[in-house]
Parts: C-alpha cells; structure tokens; sequence
C-alpha cells in the first residue's frame, strides 16, 4: 500500500471502483453456493457499485473534505484509504502513517478498559508501549475521561466513547488522518475541541481527510472539497463553490420528489421558462430582483374564462404565496391553440433560501382543474439581511403614550 | 504475504495484546483464573487414568496421556480459530492492521497454554520414571506441531467468515481426525492389526499376482476405517481388542506391501506423526524409523504455507463480509 513511489501526492487514487454483491437469500452457506454453482444462478447476487472510476490526488498537508448524501461512496471510500475494504479496481496509493475513526467506531473492544483500548489502538497502528505511555496522558485529557478510563467501554456514553476516539486517532501522531462523521457526535464543547485539534493538525502540515454533513464546518477546515454522487465524483475543488453545488443539487434532487403532475388534460402548460430582467434564463435571483415565468401552453378545444395561477413553497414544499389571474382581475375571455402567458413578479421578496414554483390552470369555478404542474421549477434567492418567509414593507414604532 | 516477517515485527505489540486478550477471555470470570492451565491437565490425567484402569485398554497410561495432551492442543487451537475473525468484526471492520495477527494469536494463546500442560506432563512422566529417548527432537516436534496447528487456524477462521458451515463441519471432522489419529491408542497397535492380517494372507497366499493390486486400494479404505472402528469397540464394550482383531483379519487379506503402503498412508496423517513422535521422544514407546515421519511433518509444513495462501486471499474479503 505505502510504497516508495517518486510522487509526492499523499494519497493518489487512480479509477477506483469498490463492487458489493447484494444477498438477497441471506448468508452464503457451502449449500447456498454449491446449489448456486449447479443451478448455473451464480449471477442471482445482485451488484451494487458503491464507488466507481474515482481518481484524485491529495497533497501532503492538504485537508479534503468530503460531502454527499447518504450512500454516495464517502464512507466506502474513506474504508478503501484505510485500508479496511479491499478495493475491486484500480488502485489506492498513500504515502505514510495512516490514523482514522470510521463510521462512529475505533475498532474499541467492549470488554476492554479506555486505558487497554487505548493501548490496542497503539499496536494496530504499530506503536510501541512505550510510545504510548508517553502519550497517554495527552490522549486522557483530551478525552476527558479521567476517572472512567479503567472502565471497560461498553458502559461509555456515545460521547465518551467517539471523544476517546477521537483523541486516539489523532494522539499517535499519523501523517495523514481519516476522519468519518466525527463532527456530528459529542457535545458542542467538545466539537469546538475537535475543530481547534483538526487546525492545529492542519497547521502542522499533516494530511487530512473528512467526512461530513456539517457544510459550514467543513467548507472552514477544507482547502479543497470533493463531492461524491452516487459513487462517482460529482466534483472537487474550492470548497465554497463545491458546497454550493452539493447544497442545489441535494436541493434539486429533494425538489424532484416533490414534484406532481396531474390535471384533467383540456389544457396543458407544455413549458415553464424561468427567467431573470434581461430576460435570460435563470434559476438564482437576488432580493427583489425581477422574476418572470413565461408559461407556455395549448389548449385542445375552445376553453373559456380559465384561470392561471403560480405558488411559491419553500424546498421543503410549504405554501408560502400563491396567487391567480382571478385575483389579480386578469380576464381571460377564452383559449384555443398553443400561446403563452407571462407572469411579472416586480420584486422578488423572499428571504434567502431555495423555492418551489407551481403552475396551474384550472376553470373559473375551480372545480376543474386543466393542469396543475405543483413543485414544477426551481430557484435559490440571495439577500443580505437575515429575515425569514417572505418580505412585507414594514415600519416599527414605540408608543410614546408610556414613555416618562 | 511478502511482507509476512515485516507485518509481524512492526506488530508485534499487537500480537502480544491480542495473545494477552485471548487468555484473558479464556478464563474470565473464573475464580481460579490462570490456575486452570495447571488444574485441567491434571484433572485430565487423573480422569484417564481411573478410565484406563477400568477399561483395561491395550496402551500404557503414559502413552494416553501424553497423546491425550497433544490433542487437546490442536482441537482446542482449531476450536478458538473459528472466531479469530468472526470474533473481531469490530477490530476487522474499523482498524487496518495485518490480519493474519488474530488467528495467530489463538495459536499463540494456545500454545502458551500448551507449554504450560507440557511441563505438567513433564513433571508427571518424570515421577512414573518415563524414559525419554532422543530428546533433542522435541523443539522440532513442537514447532512442527505448532506449524500445522497455525496452518489449519488460518484455513478455519478465514473460511468461517465466508461459509459459516464451517463452525458445523468442524465437530464432525474433528472427531473424525481423532479416531483416526493414535491418541486412544498407540501406533504400534496399527502395525500388529495390519501384521495380523498380513500373516492370515500369506498362509491362504491370495494374493500374488500385480493384477490384484487394484482389489487391493479399493480394501485400503475400507480397512483404514475398521482399524478405528476396531478400537471404538475395543474401548466402548470392553471387548478384548485381539480378538477384534483376529476375526476383522479374517475378513480381509493383504500382502506384506500393501500393509506397509496402508501403514505409511496412516502415518501422512500429521497427527499421527506428531503424536508417535511425541511418544518415541518423551517415552521411548511406539518408536519408529526416523524416515516414517518425515511425511507427515513435511505434510504439516506444507499446511502451514497452504493455510497462509489460503488466508491472504481470502482476507481481501473480510472487510466487506462482516
């Protein structure tokens, strides 16, 4: 694994690909197999690629964060670094004293004390006794496990136990660090305590790699980001910009969830154009920025007096406004054919966030409706100030009445 | 597996923990703890000894038990070799270290173990004025003992995380391998069965042409087998174990060779080397020609270098199996 290569990456991963085979009749057994091997089903195991055609490179002293959603590959990849997974191909090179905490466990052994797992830990990692009585105490205090450390740890808390991990992992002094999901455990005192480590392991020019769900954390400690998607890398670079992809894209993912569309068919919207005041397409609007939506649609037979409307919900697919061509006294006396309608919105005056749009059409009575296309687009407003909802011209006053 | 001897000094912290954990395991909760390593084997001796007085079994007391304690080591090293891996799923599956450490390490345990029942056996034959005869073999013995037993832990915990049938098939095999290894009995008890027989053919002179050779290897198997049968009924129903033999003889007919071929097809057992080896040094009984063991002790070398083939392959595999 750590040979001597000439290059001076810390960790090189060059088309790495990790293949698991779903089981779907339980446990192999010799008979499972031999049944298998007979009946020519071999193939029954499903696959399931949880990385695929990975490459990246990291640089000594380097700190990669390591974003996506809930089985992306991050953990498998993280296990293919150390080495706990072998990968099916390509290749994973590193280059010096590898330390990590996976997956909310350090390989503890429940019926051993702190102080014994401690010492475990040590020897995985190829270190001498009495290199890590010299770090012991450190590693204790860190921990804040002073009194319980001759506990076994099947009676630590999920606090104590990831805070001697933690303490652990990053005590014996590796050259580079794997860290998974370490942020999202412990208190925050102690997470605060584990930034101000992984900085100074960062100022000391040690190489590190960590997961996490945490994108302010990791966009502060990360000189770069990779984004993992369904086991391939979505992209890597600077982390403001990863982030944000990572941020809209989940969003956009959740928002396609969300998404309907029904409606009785007399009318169909066939298209929704989002666009920003120099009437190019657009997806992200500033406070107050002008908005319009051009809705085309067509119209199978002669339909008269419809009503058009728009709603607005936040990603998650709350109502926030809504609003119709019947409110606003918009008259449509009949459609037929393919047009278009376009909708203004002056000022766009929603707090920062992502926003569904829906669109519909539906008859003046409202008990027919044409076309509804609910969670249809999406856009992500920016603004200063850090108001919630939607924005209402607004004044506030003291009354003088009580005043003196 | 190159890296073999460097894995093992850049860990051998670890090997030393894992061996200390595995003792520890062993006799947690026990009031007399560490004390059992003493007791068991004692208790051990004293039990067969009352058995044997009993049965009248056809082997001295210090051939039993001396057999009885070499078992012990390889069956009990093969029965804690099924969880080295299964056991440690949290250690496999989090940390990255050299594998092969964990069922070693069960070895290692049970050698210390071992070491400790041998001196107990040592003091034992001392005071029943054993006679050892070319002492000097014993480290190879050990060794080769310990070869063989590290070969099958490699091949048993590796395979028990693929197949879990392996945990199942272990009991019956193990009880297979122990009929058929000279541990109620003595090796020299195979010779004077196979003899028997050779003798009872030559009188009839059945055999003489090379055409019957193949009447031959298809009785090989099928006599193997009795021999051990003959001693589970010699012991279980007390029946005089001669006269088993005399009337099994008369069923089957063999030639002096053939008798030699059975016997040295015996002997390529490893246990059955190891434990008439055992016997020839420690109690100048059952002693045979230094040539017949080399089979078997080669052929637990060669388990060993199976085993470590074996697990490197298999180890890829771990990670994603637990």
């Amino acid at each position: 694994m750590s040979g001597a290569g000439s290059t001076t990456h810390a960790i090189n991963v060059q088309d790495l690909g990790k293949k698991f085979l779903l089981q779907s009749r339980g446990e192999s057994t010799l008979k499972s197999l031999t049944l298998d091997w007979i009946t020519g089903r071999r193939k029954a195991r499903e696959e399931f690629w949880a990385l695929r055609d990975v490459s990246f490179s990291v640089q000594p002293g380097e700190t990669l964060g390591i974003v996506g959603a809930n089985g992306a590959g991050k953990s498998t990849l993280l296990a293919l670094l150390a080495g706990t997974k072998q990968p099916t191909t390509g290749s994973v090179e590193t280059h010096g004293k590898i330390s990590s905490l996976l997956e909310l466990g350090a390989g503890f052994h429940p019926e051993l004390t702190g102080r014994e797992n401690v010492y475990l830990a040590g020897a995985i990692m190829g270190l001498s006794r009495a290199r890590m009585a010299d770090r012991f105490e450190s590693i204790v205090e860190f921990a804040e496990l002073n009194e319980f450390i001759d506990q076994p740890v099947k009676h630590y808390s999920s606090g104590m136990y990831v805070r001697l991990g933690f303490a652990v992992a990053v005590e014996v002094d590796p050259d580079i660090l794997l860290l998974d999901e370490v942020l999202a455990v412990g208190d925050v005192s102690f997470q605060r305590k584990c930034l101000e480590r992984i900085g100074e392991f960062r100022d000391e020019g040690k190489t590190m790699l960590i997961i996490s769900h945490d994108l302010e954390t990791i966009k502060k400690v990360s000189h770069r980001i990779l984004f993992l998607e369904k086991g391939g890398v979505q992209g890597l670079g600077e982390p403001e910009a990863i982030v944000d992809a990572y941020d809209s894209r989940s969003r956009s993912l959740q928002s396609v969830g969300l998404r309907r569309e029904w409606g009785s068919g007399e009318i169909l919207i066939k298209n929704v154009e989002i666009h920003d005041r120099n009437r190019s397409p657009c997806e992200s609007f500033r406070f107050g920025e002008k908005l319009t939506a051009d809705i085309a649609f067509e119209a199978k037979e002669r339909i008269v007096s419809p009503v058009f409307g728009f709603s607005i919900s936040d990603s998650e697919g709350r109502l926030l406004y809504g609003n119709n061509t019947q409110l606003e006294d918009f008259e449509i006396p009949f459609v037929e054919g393919c047009r278009t309608l376009r909708l203004h919105i002056g000022e766009l005056r929603m707090a920062r966030g992502i926003y569904l749009l829906s669109f519909s059409v539906h008859s003046a009575d409202h008990k027919t409706n044409y076309h509804r296309l609910d969670h249809h687009s999406t856009i992500t407003v920016t603004a200063d100030a850090a108001f919630e909802g939607c924005y209402m011209p607004l004044q506030w006053e003291m009354d003088p009445r009580d005043a003196g | 597996m190159r890296s073999l001897p460097r894995d093992l000094l850049s860990h051998r912290e670890l090997l030393w923990i894992l061996i200390q954990r595995n003792l520890k395991i062993r006799y947690k909760n026990s009031v007399l703890g560490f004390f059992w390593t003493l007791l068991g084997p004692i208790f051990l001796i004293l039990i067969y000894w009352a058995f044997i007085r009993l049965l009248k079994i056809q082997i001295s007391i210090n051939a039993l038990i001396t057999g009885i304690i070499v078992w012990q080591f390889v069956a009990m090293s093969l029965g804690d070799s099924l969880n080295s891996i299964l056991g440690n799923a949290n250690l496999v599956t989090k940390t990255a270290f050299p594998r092969f450490l964990l069922p070693l390490s069960t070895v290692c345990a049970n050698s210390i173990n071992y070491l400790l029942t041998f001196a107990v056996l040592l003091v034992f034959l001392f005071f029943r004025h054993a006679e050892p005869y070319a002492l000097y073999f014993l480290p190879l013995i050990l060794l080769t003992q310990f070869a063989l037993c590290l070969g099958l832990s490699l091949l048993v915990s590796s395979l028990n995380v693929l197949f879990r049938d392996v945990e199942h098939l272990m009991s019956v095999m193990l009880l297979a391998w122990f009929f058929l290894s000279p541990v109620m009995y003595t090796n020299a008890y195979v010779t004077d069965t196979l003899a028997a027989r050779t003798q009872l053919s030559e009188a009839t002179d059945v055999i003489e042409s090379p055409a019957d050779q193949a009447r031959i290897t298809e009785n090989t198997a099928k006599i193997l087998r009795t021999c051990c049968l003959t001693n589970l009924v010699a012991q279980t129903e007390l029946s005089d174990a001669s006269e088993v033999t005399e009337s099994l003889a008369d069923q089957t007919q063999i030639t002096e060779n053939t008798a030699k071929i059975l016997h040295a097809c015996y002997l390529a057992n490893p246990m059955a080397g190891i434990v008439t080896s055992y016997r020839s040094v420690l109690l100048s009984e059952d002693v045979l020609p230094i040539g017949m063991f080399v089979a078997p002790f080669l052929l637990s070398w060669a388990i060993l270098f199976i085993g470590l083939g074996v697990f490197s392959r298999l180890e890829q595999r771990f990670g994603d199996e637990l």
